[in-house]
């Protein structure tokens, strides 16, 4: 049995994989959204590892909760898993984590459905997306340990690439896109 | 109601809009399914005034037919041009309008669908018909809906009065009863007439007057239809077969005696720039593709040759059944008919502009 | 005459297809693309296993079966 030493620090390295992790999903996810025109096999790529490491990603996200709860170091109750703001340690960081949870759990149900619920009840919800990850962000840089700079890094790291990411997406033209919309905004109705 | 979808089997009624779909089988699913009913009197083709010219003439027969299909009910709709005169014949009587915006595509069946039900007069894809309900781009539920043609509602009255035996005395076999089309362009009385199937075309353009010697081309069924040459015209028959040798069909009952004194190509281009402007840019190749047709049909016309041709028919092939209506596919036919059609008179104008252009170097 | 078990018949739907190209990366003996990347169905008979990998991976859930 690892004591609870080990495991407050094997939740800080699942916390800082899962930002990592998630970052990679987000940017794919950026990419696909904002994509030029395909090239090769880049597009199928980039989808199904945005898909298959959103999965892969739960498993360091669940350590990472579960070791950070189970450690006894601190204070964190299992109703804080899903519930915002009730942990008795710092309340608002770690609510921002479980925000980010339940943002998740909208993502992962909705997608994993997305084939028998409405196209526009999906894109709607996979839009909190970007919120996710700034709640994310937010909770794992300001909870990462002032002792430990290079986990402060690397979720900073991160937020500069997703956050350059979402910037390169607003900026971006896409023919299909500017062509519908020129078009849509015709007299139809 | 079952009896009426027998008694329209029997008459071998079909959609007078253009797809000639079996009207029976429409009318099962839609007693089936009590499909709401929109009546389509929107007259969306190029040169097309058959569905207003039933509402000016024949509004009670009209009636009877949506009586006999649906009933009239809050949910029956009568789909027009909005601002046109037959909206406002429609509205007069009391009718409830389906007022559609004058754009090419907004007045196909599921335009008309989706315009009733609060969206745009864009059409939607068909992964089933919509007379069994569907759902629309967005993923929001689309009721049982059946969309008839005017014309076709005033035959199924006809039928229910005159029976199937009355109506197969018009026509062919194939192609049975009587149908109205809308004769326009160069001739003396332009206008709606009665025809049938299996008559020849020289004839069904004699009841507006006729083609004069000078007639060098007319088209047929608009821009989703074909262009011919008036010789060819005057041998041709006047149903699906007859109209199938030059790639076209008896369609929405439209013919058009081109003026001789205006260019062909001229119109030709004018039709395809329409078309490009006219797609509900909805479906990528639709509304890229039409545009690039429109683009390869002025080069070619500028320098026709193999490449240039085979440009136009490589594009063309391309359009075909790769949209969510059949516009983009009927565009493409009509390309091709005047390709076929133009093709020595453009040929023979580049043989001459390299001529003439040989006698001022020299 | 191979079953209908053997086969998938897949279909565009033109409206809510933006052009990704992914299907004719995913189905390349069934769908090429065109010069502004929108897929054209050369063959609409596909293995089953790729044809629901190639649906699953459409971000524009314009790719379907029949």
């Amino acid at each position: 049995m690892l004591d609870g030493s080990a495991l407050w620090y094997l939740s800080r390295a699942t916390g800082v994989v899962t930002v990592v992790l998630f970052t990679v999903v987000f940017c794919l996810g950026v990419i696909t959204a904002g994509r030029r025109r395909p090239q090769g096999h880049a597009a199928t790529i980039v989808m199904g590892v945005h898909r298959w490491l959103s999965l892969g990603m739960l498993v360091f996200l669940a350590v990472h909760i579960i070791t950070a709860i189970v450690d006894g170091y601190v204070s964190i109750s299992w109703l804080a898993v899903v519930l915002p703001f009730v942990s008795d340690y710092q309340p608002l960081l770690v609510g921002l984590g479980t925000l980010a949870v339940d943002l998740l759990i909208v993502v992962m149900v909705t997608s994993y459905l997305r084939h028998r619920i409405p196209e526009r009840i999906w894109r709607g919800l996979h839009w909190v997306s970007y919120a996710m990850w700034l709640v994310a962000i937010v909770h794992g840089f300001m909870m990462g340990t002032a002792d430990q700079p290079g986990l402060r890094l690397t979720t900073l790291a991160c937020g500069v690439i997703g956050g350059a990411a979402v910037v390169w997406r607003t900026i971006v033209t896409h023919a299909d896109r500017d062509r519908r919309e020129l078009i849509n905004a015709q007299e139809w109705s | 109601m079952t009896e009426l979808a027998q008694l329209l089997e029997d008459a071998g009624l079909t959609g007078r809009g253009g797809a000639a779909f079996p009207t029976a089988i429409k009318i099962r699913a839609a007693i089936e399914k009590r499909a709401r009913l929109i009546v389509n009197v929107c007259d969306g083709e190029l040169g097309a005034a058959k569905d207003g010219w039933i509402v000016e003439h024949h509004l009670d027969e009209l009636l009877d037919g949506v009586r006999l299909v649906a009933g009239i009910s809050p949910h029956t709709r009568f789909a027009a041009h909005r601002g046109s005169a037959t909206a406002a014949r429609l509205a007069a009587a009391g009718l409830p309008v389906l007022e559609t915006p004058d754009r090419y595509v907004s007045s196909e069946e599921t335009s008309l669908i989706s315009l009733a039900h609060g969206g745009q007069a864009r059409p939607m894809t068909k992964r089933t018909p919509f007379v069994y309900g569907g759902r629309d781009p967005q993923g929001r539920r689309v009721k049982p809906t059946v969309v008839l043609n005017a014309e076709t509602l005033w035959r199924i009255s006809q039928i229910n009065q005159h029976g199937a035996q009355w109506f197969r005395s018009f026509g062919t076999q194939a192609e049975p009863g009587p149908r109205l089309v809308a004769i326009g362009g160069y001739v003396a009385r332009p206008g709606v007439y009665e025809s049938a199937a299996g008559t020849p075309l020289a004839e069904v353009i004699a009841l507006a007057g006729g083609m004069t010697q000078d007639v060098r081309h007319l088209g047929i069924g608009g821009l989703g239809g074909i262009v011919m040459t008036a010789a060819e015209a005057r041998y041709a028959i006047w149903d699906t077969p007859g109209m199938k040798i030059y790639g076209g069909s008896i369609g929405p009952g439209i013919i058009t005696i081109w003026n001789p004194a205006e260019d062909p190509v001229d119109t030709v281009n004018r039709m395809l720039n329409y078309g490009a402007a006219e797609s509900a840019g909805q479906c990528g190749p639709c509304m890229f593709g039409l545009p690039a047709l429109a683009e390869d049909w002025r080069r070619y016309v500028d320098l026709p040759s193999g490449t240039s041709a085979r440009r136009l028919t490589d594009r063309v092939a391309l359009l075909n059944g790769r949209g969510a209506c059949a516009h983009p596919m009927g565009v493409a036919r009509f390309a091709t008919s005047a390709l076929r059609v133009l093709e020595p008179e453009l040929t023979g104008r580049a043989v001459g502009r390299r001529y003439l252009e040989g006698a001022t170097r020299g | 005459m191979a079953s209908s078990l053997d086969v998938a018949k897949i279909a565009v739907d033109r409206v809510r297809c933006t052009g990704h190209g992914i299907c004719a990366q995913t189905l390349p003996d069934s769908i090429t693309l065109d010069e502004w990347g929108y897929p054209i169905v050369t063959d609409d008979q596909a293995d089953p296993d790729e044809a629901k990998l190639a649906v699953k991976l459409c971000p524009a859930r314009a790719l379907y079966l029949r």
